[in-house]
């Protein structure tokens, strides 16, 4: 069986929690898996998806009936493109609650297009109870949970439902390195960029840290597919 | 036989949304596989044929005609239920003419089902209309539709005023009908299709259409709660008693 083409929400009700960083990552990471994909990046201010990868990103504004259909009317488009949603935490609660009313996640699996949200687990009560809710909201996609190491040894994961499973771990990033990928525009997968921003000597150390990153998003992969496997021939996800 | 059940659905007051909710009848009818027929009084346009155009049949519901052709075929139609979109101006009027031919002495014996579905808009004007077709209605099944065609409160705010109106018919139960996105609303307008047609994607001759999957989604979200209004109210009941109660037996 063929990878179905997969919607990714990263997603955190908390603002500051390295939402942007992933969806680049991801973006890049898919590039490099030879996917064609779309990136569509629900932040206001600077310093957005649409900033760092502005040739894939469409910046969008589900405030409105035009806004929201402009951006889920892409989501299911049945056009082999992977795609991948950067949503800001202003956007969390209008997000989700729109997609269940309009049924996006079923509507996803009848186009055979994998749904899946890429969780940011915080140890605060709201971002737990979110969670909880989105389990509840969303049976038909994969909830992957993520943390952040940034912040620290997770030692919130009990306060979480994993039901066994081990969150995906987004690797810390030396202090030093973060100076050279955070202006916009930045692409990871764009050599000739990084050779002009980087010195070779971090170089190295940076190519370390995106293996790592990768190495995580194919078990990312696996997960959603395997999800995915089970749901078609019936045993859920 | 099941005896046959009448819908009327009007209002005095124009723009509340009668066809709307006539449409929405005709779809729950037909989920729910009761065969049903239509009439649609605003002749000689109507608006609920362009969307149910083989159930529905265009009538002046003032000619003594066509008001054979509606209720000396209740017995012989096969459509168990026949949902009348009476057109604005004509509920007291119709209520007048069913009421002189006998047909409400009939419900009342309870040789006819009959239901009516009055639809209130947010104006006095529309609410003052409650008083005068309850007249008529007596024991039949009236039903005051607050259609939330804006974000109106139908007055809630001032007990005084909301139960002066909705408290004071005995036996008159309440129907919400929850607002329509705009954009939603206007695209089943251009497609002129049942709602569930528009929900299933599917264009009049049954292809797959390419309307807005975010649009799809309101019609269909609000259907369901629309539906869940008739649900409450035992709407299947009234119009089947003896068919749920085997369907129930069966479940169960």
């Amino acid at each position: 069986m063929s990878f179905r083409n997969s919607v990714t929400i990263v997603a955190s009700p908390r603002s500051r929690v390295g939402k942007t960083l992933l969806a680049r990552l991801l973006i890049d990471f898919h590039v490099q898996e030879r996917r064609e994909v779309a990136a569509f990046d629900l932040n206001s201010g600077g310093g957005t998806l649409a900033a760092y990868v502005p040739s894939l990103t469409m910046a969008s504004d589900i405030s409105g009936t035009m806004g929201q259909m402009a951006l889920f009317d892409r989501l299911i488009a049945e056009d082999g493109v992977t795609k991948v949603v950067d949503l800001g935490h202003e956007s969390f609660e209008g997000f989700f609650s729109l997609a269940s009313k309009i049924g996006f996640a079923e509507e996803a699996h009848r186009r055979r297009i994998a749904p899946a949200i890429l969780y940011v687990i915080t140890p605060d009560a709201t971002s737990v109870e979110s969670y909880r809710r989105l389990r509840s909201l969303f049976p038909q996609a994969v909830l992957a949970p993520l943390h952040n190491e940034i912040f620290g040894v997770a030692q919130h994961r009990d306060k979480y439902e994993l039901a066994g499973k081990l969150p995906t771990q987004l690797p810390l990033l030396a202090p030093g390195l973060r100076r050279y990928i955070d202006s916009p525009p930045f692409s990871f997968t764009d050599a000739a960029m990084a050779a002009s921003r980087i010195p070779p000597a971090v170089q190295a150390e940076l190519q370390a840290w995106l293996r790592r990153v990768y190495r995580e998003f194919r078990e990312l992969d696996l997960r959603i597919l395997l999800a995915d496997l089970k749901s078609s021939i019936g045993f859920g996800s | 036989m099941a005896k046959p059940t009448v819908i009327l659905v009007g209002a005095d007051k124009g723009g509340v949304g009668k066809t709307t909710v006539a449409r929405t009848l005709l779809d729950y009818f037909g989920a729910h596989q009761t065969p049903t027929r239509a009439f649609d009084t605003e002749s000689p346009r109507g608006t609920l044929k362009r969307f149910h155009p083989e159930q529905t049949e265009v009538v002046d519901v003032t000619a003594v005609a066509d008001q054979m052709k509606i209720f000396d075929t209740l017995g012989s139609s096969d459509a168990r239920v026949t949902v009348i979109d009476v057109r604005a101006g004509l509920l007291s009027p119709t209520l007048q003419a069913l009421s002189d031919i006998g047909f409400l002495e009939s419900a009342k014996k309870g040789q006819i089902t009959f239901a009516v579905f009055h639809i209130l808009g947010p104006s006095i004007a529309s609410l003052n209309e409650i008083a005068e077709t309850a007249r008529f209605v007596g024991d039949a099944n009236y039903f005051l539709v607050k259609n939330r065609i804006n974000d109106t409160t139908f007055f809630e705010w001032d007990p005084k005023t909301y139960n002066s109106y909705f408290k004071q018919i005995r036996g008159a139960a309440e129907i919400s009908i929850p607002k329509l996105n705009e954009m939603a609303c206007e695209q089943v307008e251009l497609a002129s299709q049942p709602f569930v047609s528009f929900i299933a994607n599917k264009d009049a001759g049954g292809q797959t259409a390419n309307y807005s999957f975010v649009l799809r989604g309101y019609v269909r979200h609000w259907l369901g709660n629309v539906w869940g209004e008739y649900d409450r109210v035992k709407l299947i009941d009234l119009v089947a008693p003896k068919l749920e109660s085997v369907r129930h037996q069966a479940a169960g």
